[in-house]
């Protein structure tokens, strides 16, 4: 049954609700999910029903999980062992890579004032910095641009220097959706890293980049598959 | 029930200020930290939602474990452009709590036959299913839409999207013939469409 044809959009609008509803039959949920696999206009209909029907859904009183049932996914994830015993507690809250950020605002005003000199003998727009750091909040890596300029330039804090075989990835963590590669990090203390378009282009609605450990020459997949080494924000300096 | 554990409400606030969407990316990153934290935050309201359509506390604990190892391998997926975090998280265990309910129903002959565990008794305080539904409409425009509904569309479709009753059950629930009942969710459905898209809740 071909769904996405104008004729039959009110059958899919109907199906769609019922779906997002839950109370089509299995053999119909099933063959919907199948066919929304390959048909855009049948997986646009299932998401959009979705999104109505969760907002009647918001009332639902929250009950905590037992411990037990974060055990079992971090188990069936092999997550470390640690994870599992301390359970999901707040990185926010604790040492981890935003407060590190925070704790690395000497940093970003050592940028701030080095990018601010160089502003002095450049016509520059108003540049975008990234303090660079590592989950013991320590700066690693300092990335500056100029909103007009196709290029970051990456500047090393500590020897950051990959193991043989292996490469570090920059990327770009939009406030939603995948991340996006920007790039493997040349070797040096100052590298420039060439942008497909302005800076100010490449980083608009990003708020924040990564750098994660990958094989020589970048991911394969063109999605992270190493750890993140690095992360910080994006920060606009007007 | 547990009051301390964070509704939708909660959850949408900490969105805002934490930034769920941020954290699903961090996930697709394989960065366990944000996998944590987006379990604390969320895992509450997804259990509860599990709990409502299951009724059955070790079916809830099993669906909620295999939705997070799912939502660990595929964060990636996730697409901010088609929904909110809370949504596709939702969607994800609605899903999945249906999809357990529908496959007992063709596994046991009888709807009402035995099953291993207890069905959970909810406390007579707490919300029934319509009530779920208005309370749900904490904005005003969304409120007014279900406010639209006649009473058997508005209990048709409350039924089945909090207790994941098909329309057969439905139908034996409200003690009306079948097609009475998919009627009221159709154009129950349809009027909130209308409704919600008009007033700029969903698009």
């Amino acid at each position: 049954m071909n769904l996405s044809r104008p004729d039959r959009r009110e059958r899919l609008a109907r199906l769609a609700a019922e779906y997002a509803l839950g109370t089509s039959p299995p053999r119909v949920r099933r063959r919907l999910v199948r066919i929304a696999r390959r048909d855009p206009v049948v997986a646009q209909a299932l998401a959009q029903w979705e999104r109505r029907i969760a907002v009647l859904g918001e009332a639902v009183p929250g009950v905590t999980p037992p411990p037990r049932v974060w055990r079992g996914i971090a188990g069936k994830l092999g997550l470390d062992a640690a994870a599992a015993d301390r359970g999901p507690v707040s990185w926010w809250n604790r040492a981890g890579l935003w407060r590190g950020l925070a704790a690395a605002s000497l940093a970003v005003a050592l940028a701030l004032a080095i990018v601010q000199l160089t502003r002095l003998s450049a016509p520059a727009s108003p540049p975008l910095v990234v303090v660079l750091a590592g989950s013991d909040a320590r700066p690693a890596l300092i990335a500056t641009a100029t909103r007009g300029l196709p290029y970051l330039t990456i500047k090393a804090v500590i020897d950051a220097t990959p193991a043989q075989g292996k490469s570090l990835e920059l990327w770009a963590l939009p406030g939603t959706g995948a991340p996006r590669s920007l790039g493997v990090i040349p070797a040096g203390a100052v590298v420039n890293l060439p942008l497909r378009a302005p800076a100010g282009e490449s980083l608009a609605n990003i708020p924040a980049l990564a750098v994660s450990l990958e094989p020589a020459g970048g991911s394969p997949t063109g999605l992270p598959t190493g750890p993140v080494l690095y992360s910080g924000k994006v920060e606009r300096m007007y | 029930m547990n009051d301390a554990a964070p509704g939708a409400a909660r959850i949408a606030a900490a969105e805002r200020s934490t930034g769920l969407a941020t954290l699903l990316a961090r996930v697709a990153l394989a960065d366990q930290r944000a996998f944590e934290e987006l379990y604390r935050l969320t895992a509450p309201h997804l259990y509860g939602v599990a709990l409502r359509i299951l009724r059955n506390a070790p079916a809830a604990e099993e669906i909620l474990q295999e939705a997070w190892v799912s939502v660990w391998h595929h964060a990636g997926s996730y697409d901010a452009a088609k929904s909110q975090p809370v949504t596709w998280l939702t969607s994800i265990v609605r899903n999945r709590s249906l999809d357990h309910l529908r496959r007992r129903e063709i596994d046991v002959v009888t709807p009402d036959g035995d099953d291993d565990a207890p069905e959970i008794e909810f406390p007579a305080d707490d919300p029934t299913p319509v009530e779920l539904l208005l309370e749900g409409a904490d904005a005003r425009s969304l409120r007014d839409c279900v406010d639209t509904l006649e009473a058997g569309q508005k209990q048709a479709i409350a039924l089945a999207f909090f207790q994941g009753l098909s329309h057969a059950e439905l139908a034996q629930h409200l003690r009306e013939p079948l097609g009475t009942v998919k009627s009221w969710v159709r154009r129950g459905l349809e009027k909130l469409k209308r409704c919600l898209d008009g007033a700029g809740v969903t698009r």
